[in-house]
């Protein structure tokens, strides 16, 4: 028996390996893809706006909507100054900034150029059409405030 | 637990924006996040969520760690944080009123949290203890690893290796692992009693460490 190890014999260190391996395979490589992406966030300056609701989530909303109605995709951002609502609506995605107030909103889609848009004084805008692929918003306040939401897919 | 060295110095490269460090610390902890999420559960669409959060929390906040060492508890109790926050952004346990999170009564899954922990630590070291082994050991041990582990002489088949010769091998190549950095670091005060490596279960606290 290892001086330094103790307790473990060969047949246990054996055991312990097989385990070890075992577990990261149970990992799938896009789990594992993804958090290496997150990378690219290294040194930008914003808050993270995570996702604090989302309809297709809310079991309870779907059973008290009728189901034309529960096609609605309602989703929440929040991050520690702001909230970022949206909405999916026929033919663009609704959204708005809370507390409200002017903000510039750039919509980063994961494969294609980004797009800066203005909302009203309220906070409000309208991103059109629906981003197809997987995005996220960016938002800057007039006051300055950096948000920035994860990877969304609609 | 003791510090592991390459953590903190894989912290500190990733700290300097080094992507090569900061993918190998996901690769290093992705199985603590995952397995974490598995315990509460969750989809995969939910565990892809999670992680994303895991992640992005981690490399906006890797800079103002004070304890690099301390990553693994941080990344755990990140982890949990946010497999109740997409628990409650579904609402599902509305009903049951989960109190916010800063508010969560130490629990059970506290316990376990720990316990996923310590043996996420283990196993990262034994990864990475393996894969500085010498090529022949590391072949020699994954045959006898798979399921079903090969007979002898079809080992000795497939390495070229004198069937006499396995065994001694095995013990050396195995000796070898068990003294590596990487283990030393993790399991000097782990393994006063020796290690039920199956059993992640909820354990007593171990007593007294004497000999």
């Amino acid at each position: 028996m290892s001086k330094v190890t103790k307790g473990w014999d060969d047949e246990e260190v054996l055991a312990a390996l097989q385990q070890a391996l075992r577990a990261q395979r149970a990992v799938p490589p896009e789990f594992i893809e993804a958090g290496k992406n997150a990378f690219a966030w290294h040194n930008i300056d914003a808050e993270l706006a995570q996702l604090t609701y989302d309809s297709t989530l809310d079991s309870a909303r779907e059973l008290s909507l009728r189901a034309e109605a529960a096609s609605i995709r309602a989703l929440t951002f929040t991050s520690a100054h702001l909230t970022i609502e949206l909405e999916v609506a026929q033919d663009s995605l609704l959204g708005q900034i809370i507390p409200a107030q002017p903000a510039t909103i750039r919509i980063q889609p994961r494969e294609d150029a980004e797009i800066t848009l203005t909302t009203d004084e309220i906070g409000c805008f309208s991103i059109q059409p629906i981003p197809a692929g997987q995005f996220r918003l960016h938002c800057r306040t007039a006051a300055g405030v950096d948000a920035l939401t994860g990877w969304i897919t609609l | 637990m003791r510090d592991d060295p390459s953590v903190i110095a894989l912290v500190a490269r990733v700290g300097d924006g080094d992507q090569e460090a900061w993918d190998e610390l996901v690769e290093r902890y992705a199985p603590l996040v995952w397995s974490i999420c598995v315990r509460y559960r969750l989809s995969r669409q939910d565990i892809d969520d999670v992680g994303q959060s895991v992640w992005l929390l981690l490399i906006e906040q890797i800079g103002k760690l004070r304890e690099p060492a301390a990553l693994p508890g941080w990344l755990a109790t990140t982890t949990r944080r946010e497999c109740l926050r997409v628990l409650r952004a579904g609402r599902r346990y509305d009903h049951e009123g989960l109190p916010p999170d800063d508010q969560m009564p130490p629990d059970p899954s506290a316990t376990m949290i720990e316990q996923e922990v310590i043996v996420a630590e283990r196993n990262a070291a034994l990864r990475a203890a393996f894969a500085e082994l010498p090529q022949p050991c590391r072949e020699l041990l994954s045959l006898l690893m798979s399921d079903p582990a090969p007979a002898y002489a079809e080992i000795s088949a497939r390495l070229g290796m004198a069937i006499g010769s396995i065994g001694p091998t095995r013990a050396r190549c195995l000796d070898r692992l068990r003294r590596s950095p990487h283990l030393v670091a993790v399991l000097d005060d782990q393994a006063g009693d020796g290690i039920e490596v199956d059993d992640i279960e909820i354990k007593e606290p171990r007593g007294e460490q004497g000999d």
